[in-house]
């Protein structure tokens, strides 16, 4: 499947994300502590974490919906806090469990989606179309968000964030409620979007995904960041080639087996 | 005893999240509301016990005979409304709009007891309210009676009473259920607050003898009760609560156990009976039975809606039309608008003729002029507060939509403003336009009168839309919350200081003209124009407010 939805000359490539010393604190809970990352154009870049990372504050920070505590951030060469208007015309977001108008269809929600990042209405219209018939979603587009499932929100969530033609894309958790096909069909079109040139950072905790899609990984914990690079440099660091992700992570993360079995037996007893 | 059991659980979690939520949330303002509300209900309490005590010193004096049992019957009568009312409306939340019924029923318990406990929770909190409402009054009357049992004889009354009604109304509404569409739930609930609004004021009207004349005339006949004898029924429940509540009050002791006996054992058995019926019925399928209904494509409206706001920027018709469509899909919504004009109905076109009559009588000027416009200011009142203060906080957890995309506060607050003003300036418009052709105040009077009922209705729509933005709610669930107190508070208050002032104005350019000499609709205009202009100041300010409080959150 490709997916062009400008059949324009391929962007530079170049590192369009970077942050240095990236911080958010909640009053003495520090959420993200000096992140310093950097993502190329073209790549599709996996952010991974256990529960309370930091994986989502840090997604919303790098898209203008939180402001740092200190630290900065680039989105397509533009720092999001001095200029969060003209950053985020370069910026799709497809939040975690995306809560949508209820009492609008999916089709005026992208409607209303297209005019809030100025597309002309005829090339929105025609974009909306497009992206209804790549979701599978033509025949219920009419129907209110409120009786779509998780899944199909999901869908309309990334048509929506796809819909200006953006040239970083952030995904929190986009695989979740996800059936087989569509997981699968999101992937294709997030490689496609890539191909462009464009770039895809994304937080997920199916790892299987990650290992398959992404052309390098971060992996954060406690708000820290542990590792980054492609899965090689990955298993490079922890010092045992052949190692699947899975490992990599917990070893990274620190979680360890033999607490949990010994949690277990006591839960048993 | 189960459901006994898990309503007593759910209570704990009830009150445990009451007490997160206000001394233990560690927020100074939410601590400040609390202590406040404290504050207020002490305050209550100590007026109603005061008024009882007024009352019992007055029927000492004037002897004024009630039948004292019918009395009380007719006041549990009346309770037996209230708790249908309130039963519903808390059964079809529980069913259809509170989240956490998934999560008890896939607890290892029989689901009788689930809905069992749902139902004690329902008659807990019947019982506290009761208790909250009457206690001082109970307390005074067992000083005044020497009698010490008079409280908990009450609070017995209290607790088995709302049982039959709770466990009823429960079924009823596993019954409904089924014939709701999924998704439907709140319109039907709003819907149904709708109906019985109209249908207890009906009731009112045709049962209370106070409203049977005219209202205006003095009243030749001493006072009666509503002459409902079924409300002492000894075969209805109000008969045995009243009788025996009459017996509490007198002391007797023995009565009144004998007809708590039948309350006791009718709210025992209705409540069995009730629980294993409510597990059958919702074992035979219940919530999913009806198809969300499927919808035609209907975008033509909103491109024609659209195609009306081509002088405007595209991102504020955006916002505009999504609105519009927010606000009128959704029912709940929708009868903000509606009932303003219902009740404005009611209060001012049933008096119409006369009303009309006595305005015309004042002859043409200013004053019949401002008289008119009385109808359109109850409007933009009721339509301000309910639209400008939630503008705002609409956008509910879908907020993180705007704040995403490449646009400013500023402009979500400039759609914001928009999508109010519009429908309100254009209602207010209307009615003070149709109001001032029938008054004929003189043209002239007429045309500034309508100026400045625009001018207001834009001015302090704009206005609630910065304060509702200064204490926006994002995170609410239910769309009742999304109007926060102290904004209700401050933008009502607001409203009166503007057109209070306004009123002021130009009452002093009147009383300037007279004492001058000057001509009356030079220093009229003058004052027309101050009024719009402080309006419009005080508007502008109230969105530059608004504005920096929504630059200072993190929407997302």
């Amino acid at each position: 499947m490709n997916f062009r939805l400008n059949p324009g000359p391929p962007l530079d490539w170049g590192a369009v994300l970077s942050t240095r010393l990236l911080t958010k604190r909640y009053g003495s809970l520090t959420a993200v502590e000096d992140l310093d990352l950097e993502v190329s154009a073209g790549e599709l870049f996996g952010f991974l974490g256990p529960n309370g990372a930091g994986k989502t504050t840090t997604i919303k920070m790098l898209v203008g919906l939180l402001r740092p505590t200190s630290g900065s951030a680039r989105v397509a060469g533009i720092d999001i806090t001095a200029e969060p208007e003209r950053a985020k015309a370069k910026i799709g977001y497809v939040p975690d469990a995306a809560t949508l108008y209820d009492k609008l269809s999916a089709r005026e929600f992208l409607e209303f989606s297209g005019d809030l990042y100025h597309v002309e209405p005829r090339l929105r219209n025609r974009r909306i179309d497009a992206l209804l018939k790549l979701f599978d979603l033509s025949e219920r587009s009419n129907d209110f968000l409120s009786g779509y499932s998780r899944g199909m929100r999901q869908k309309v969530s990334l048509a929506a964030a796809l819909l200006h033609d953006p040239q970083v894309l952030f995904l929190d958790e986009p695989t979740v409620g996800l059936d087989p096909q569509s997981a699968r069909q999101m992937k294709d079109i997030l490689q496609d979007f890539c191909k462009e040139g464009k770039t895809v950072f994304f937080s997920t905790h199916i790892l299987e995904i990650a290992e398959r899609m992404c052309t390098r990984l971060a992996i954060i914990n406690r708000g820290r960041l542990v590792a980054m690079g492609s899965l090689q440099e990955l298993r490079h660091m922890v010092g045992q080639d052949g190692q699947s992700l899975e490992q990599i992570f917990l070893e990274l993360t620190g979680s360890r087996e033999e607490d949990v079995s010994a949690v277990l037996r006591g839960l048993e007893s | 005893m189960q459901g006994l059991e898990v309503g007593l659980l759910l209570w704990r979690a009830q009150l445990q999240m009451f007490l997160n939520q206000t001394i233990r949330s560690g927020k100074p303002g939410r601590i400040a509301g609390t202590i406040i509300a404290a504050a207020v209900i002490v305050l209550a309490w100590a007026w109603e016990a005061f008024v009882t005590w007024l009352a019992i010193q007055a029927a000492h004096r004037v002897p004024v005979r009630f039948d004292d049992l019918h009395l009380l019957s007719l006041a549990f009568l009346a309770y037996t409304a209230v708790l249908v009312f309130s039963s519903l409306v808390f059964s079809f939340n529980a069913l259809l709009l509170n989240p956490d019924l998934d999560l008890l029923l896939a607890a290892p318990r029989p689901v009788e007891s689930i809905l069992a406990g749902r139902m004690v929770v329902q008659v807990l909190r019947l019982f506290l309210l009761s208790l909250l409402f009457t206690a001082p009054a109970l307390i005074v009357l067992a000083v005044a009676n020497h009698n010490a049992l008079i409280p908990f004889g009450f609070a017995a009354l209290y607790l088995l009473y709302p049982v039959y009604v709770v466990v009823i109304i429960s079924l009823l509404s596993l019954l409904l259920v089924r014939f709701i569409p999924v998704g439907r739930g709140r319109e039907v609930l709003t819907l149904f607050g709708v109906v019985l609004a109209l249908g207890i004021n009906l009731l009112n009207f045709l049962l209370n003898p106070a409203l049977r004349d005219s209202g205006f005339t003095r009243r030749s006949q001493a006072p009666s009760l509503p002459d409902i004898p079924v409300a002492s029924a000894p075969w209805l429940p109000s008969g045995w609560a009243g009788r025996s509540a009459d017996a509490i009050l007198s002391g007797n002791w023995l009565s009144a156990i004998g007809w708590i006996l039948p309350l006791l054992a009718a709210s025992a058995a209705i409540f069995v009976v009730g629980t294993i019926i409510s597990g059958r019925l919702y074992l035979a399928g219940w919530i999913q039975a009806v198809p969300p209904r499927r919808r035609q494509a209907g975008s033509a409206r909103g491109r024609r809606l659209k195609g009306a706001l081509p002088l405007i920027h595209p991102v504020l018709a955006a916002i505009v039309v999504k609105d519009w469509r927010m606000r009128t899909r959704d029912l709940a919504q929708l009868v903000r608008f509606a009932m303003p004009v219902a009740f404005l109905f009611i209060i001012f076109g049933l008096r119409f003729p006369r009303l009309l009559g006595s305005i015309r009588s004042l002859g043409e000027g200013p004053a019949a002029a401002m008289l008119g416009l009385i109808p359109a200011w109850v409007l933009l009142f009721s339509l301000s507060i309910s639209l400008g203060l939630t503008a705002v906080s609409l956008e509910g957890p879908a907020i993180w939509v705007f704040a995403a995309s490449p646009n400013t506060t500023l402009r979500l607050l400039q759609g914001k403003c928009w999508s109010t003003a519009l429908p309100t300036t254009t209602v207010v418009a209307l009615l003070a336009v149709i109001a001032e052709i029938f008054i004929r105040p003189g043209w002239l009077w007429a045309a500034t009168a309508v100026l400045l009922a625009i001018a207001q209705a834009a001015t302090l729509t704009i206005l609630m839309v910065g304060i509702g933005a200064v204490f926006a709610r994002f995170d609410w669930t239910d769309a009742r919350r999304m109007l926060h107190p102290a904004a209700a508070f401050i933008g009502m208050a607001s409203f009166g200081i503007v057109t209070g002032a306004s009123a002021l104005v130009l009452g002093i350019s009147l009383a300037l003209a007279s004492a001058t000499g000057f001509p009356e609709f030079t220093t009229w205009l003058a004052a027309v124009t101050v009024s719009i202009g402080g309006a419009i100041a005080v508007a502008a300010l109230g969105v530059l407010v608004g504005n920096e409080r929504l630059r200072g959150l993190e929407l997302g």
